[in-house]
C-alpha cells in the first residue's frame, strides 16, 4: 500500500486544532512516514489552485476544523469534501460550531457595525465595511460573504466520522490516525477519538447526593476539591457531554467543571437541553418562585449551555423579533 | 493588467490572501493584503460573566 494523503483545512478556527496535531510532538514523524500531506495552511505552502488541481478522492482523508462562517469556508468545504474520501469533522467547531458559534445569539448586521464602527477601538472615519466586491484602480477585489448564520461543517456537506474536542486532545488524535493507517475506523457518521458515555462516568469526584438550594460562580465560594461540581451548586456539563477528552478528564484535573466542548453523549441530540434537564433534576425544592430563584443564579444559560454547540443545537440560532 | 493572487498566506494562524497587480512591464503596480475573516468575538463577548472569559478569548488564536 502506498502513502496514505491527508489534506487538513481550517475554516472559522484559531488553530488550535492544528497545534494539537502538532502536539503530537516526535509521533509527528510516524504521521509524516505514513502519510503525504497534501493541503495544510498553517504549517505548508499549498494554494487553493493546488487544491483544485487535486484529483476527486485522491485525498484519503480529510480533517477539517473549524465552522462554516463565510463563503470561502463553504467553498473549501466543498471543494476539499470532492477531492477526499473521509472527511472528518475535527474539532468542536466543524462538529457543533465551536465558540464562533456563540455569533449566532447576534445578528450579522449588529456584528459587522460593531466590530467596524461601535467598538471603543475602531476609528472608522470614512464608514467603511467590508464588500464582497471592490473596485480599486487596478482592477478588483473579492471577500467572501459574511453569513448572517455561523453553520457546522455536516449542515454543508457530507461529514464521514466526527472527532470532538477544543482542541481535540492530541493522544486522541493519534489513535484515531492509527485507526485509518490500519483501516479499523468505525461505521460511517461516528464520533471517534472518545468514549461513548457521559464525563462523569470518568470523574474521579465523590459524588453525595445531588439536591442544591442555589448555583453559584466560581468566585462566590470556596468549593471542596474533592466533591463532585454540580453537588456543590456549580455548573459542570459533564451529565451532558462526551467522556475520552483524558483520564481524569482534562479540565476537572485542573480543578475547573467541564465546559462541554467534546459534545453531547451518545443518544443525546441536544447538549444544552440534555444539561437543562439535568439541572432540573437537582434543584431541591418543590416551590416555583424558589426554583426561579435557584434557575436565576445561572448568569449566563446560553453561554453555559451551549458554549461550544449552539449551530449544533436544536435553536440553532436566536429567533429574532 | 496581470494579477498574481497568493491565496491562501500560509504557514500563520489566520486567514489572508495577497493581490498582486503588474503593469504592461510586468512590474509591481500594485498590491493589497486582505482579511477574508471574521468571527465577531468583539460582539459575542459582550454581556458575558467575567469569569467565563478567560475560557472563551483563547479561542480567538489557539497557535
Amino acid at each position: 500500500m502506498g502513502k496514505l494523503k491527508f489534506a487538513l483545512y481550517w475554516g472559522a478556527a484559531c488553530g488550535g486544532c492544528d497545534v494539537a496535531v502538532v502536539d503530537t510532538h516526535e509521533k509527528l514523524l510516524d504521521i509524516a512516514a505514513a502519510a503525504d500531506i497534501l493541503f495544510w495552511p498553517i504549517a505548508m505552502d499549498f494554494k487553493y489552485h493546488d487544491v483544485e488541481e487535486i484529483a476527486d478522492k485522491h485525498v484519503d482523508v480529510c480533517l477539517f476544523s473549524g465552522a462554516v462562517r463565510n463563503s470561502e469556508n463553504e467553498h473549501v468545504a466543498h471543494l476539499l469534501r470532492q477531492k477526499s474520501k473521509v472527511m472528518v469533522a475535527f474539532g468542536a467547531c466543524a462538529q457543533l460550531g465551536g465558540i464562533p458559534g456563540l455569533a449566532n445569539e447576534k445578528r450579522r448586521q449588529e456584528i459587522l457595525d460593531y466590530v467596524y464602527h461601535g467598538s471603543p477601538s475602531t476609528v472608522s472615519q470614512k464608514g467603511v465595511y467590508p464588500q464582497e466586491t471592490t473596485s480599486v484602480p487596478e482592477g478588483e477585489l473579492r471577500l467572501p460573504k459574511f453569513y448572517d448564520t455561523v453553520m457546522t461543517l455536516d449542515q454543508v456537506v457530507d461529514v464521514d466520522y466526527y472527532l470532538p474536542g477544543c482542541p481535540p486532545e492530541s493522544a486522541r488524535i493519534l489513535e484515531v490516525v492509527e485507526a485509518i493507517v490500519t483501516g479499523n475506523l468505525p461505521p460511517k457518521g461516528a464520533v471517534v477519538g472518545a468514549l461513548d458515555k457521559a464525563l462523569c462516568d470518568s470523574c474521579p469526584r465523590k459524588r453525595e447526593e445531588k439536591k442544591v438550594k442555589a448555583f453559584y460562580r466560581p468566585q462566590e465560594i470556596l468549593f471542596d476539591l474533592e466533591r463532585c461540581f454540580l453537588e456543590q451548586g456549580l455548573i459542570c456539563l459533564g451529565p451532558a457531554t462526551r467522556g475520552g477528552c483524558s483520564d481524569p478528564p482534562r479540565c476537572i484535573r485542573s480543578n475547573m467543571p467541564c465546559e462541554g466542548c467534546y459534545g453531547p453523549p451518545p443518544d443525546v441530540t441536544d447538549q444544552g437541553a440534555k444539561m437543562l434537564s439535568a439541572v432540573g433534576s437537582i434543584i431541591d425544592s418543590q416551590d416555583p418562585s424558589e426554583i426561579k430563584k435557584v434557575i436565576d443564579g445561572i448568569v449566563d444559560p446560553l453561554g453555559t449551555f451551549y458554549r461550544f454547540g449552539l449551530p449544533a443545537s436544536a435553536l440553532r440560532k436566536k429567533r429574532f423579533a | 493588467m496581470k494579477t498574481i493572487s497568493i491565496d491562501p498566506i500560509t504557514r500563520l494562524e489566520g486567514h489572508g490572501k495577497i493581490e498582486i497587480f503588474l503593469n504592461d512591464q510586468g512590474d509591481v503596480e500594485n498590491a493589497y493584503f486582505q482579511v477574508p475573516e471574521l468571527r465577531g468575538f468583539e460582539v459575542f463577548c459582550l454581556g458575558r460573566p467575567v469569569e467565563v472569559l478567560p475560557r472563551i478569548v483563547p479561542r480567538i488564536c489557539g497557535v
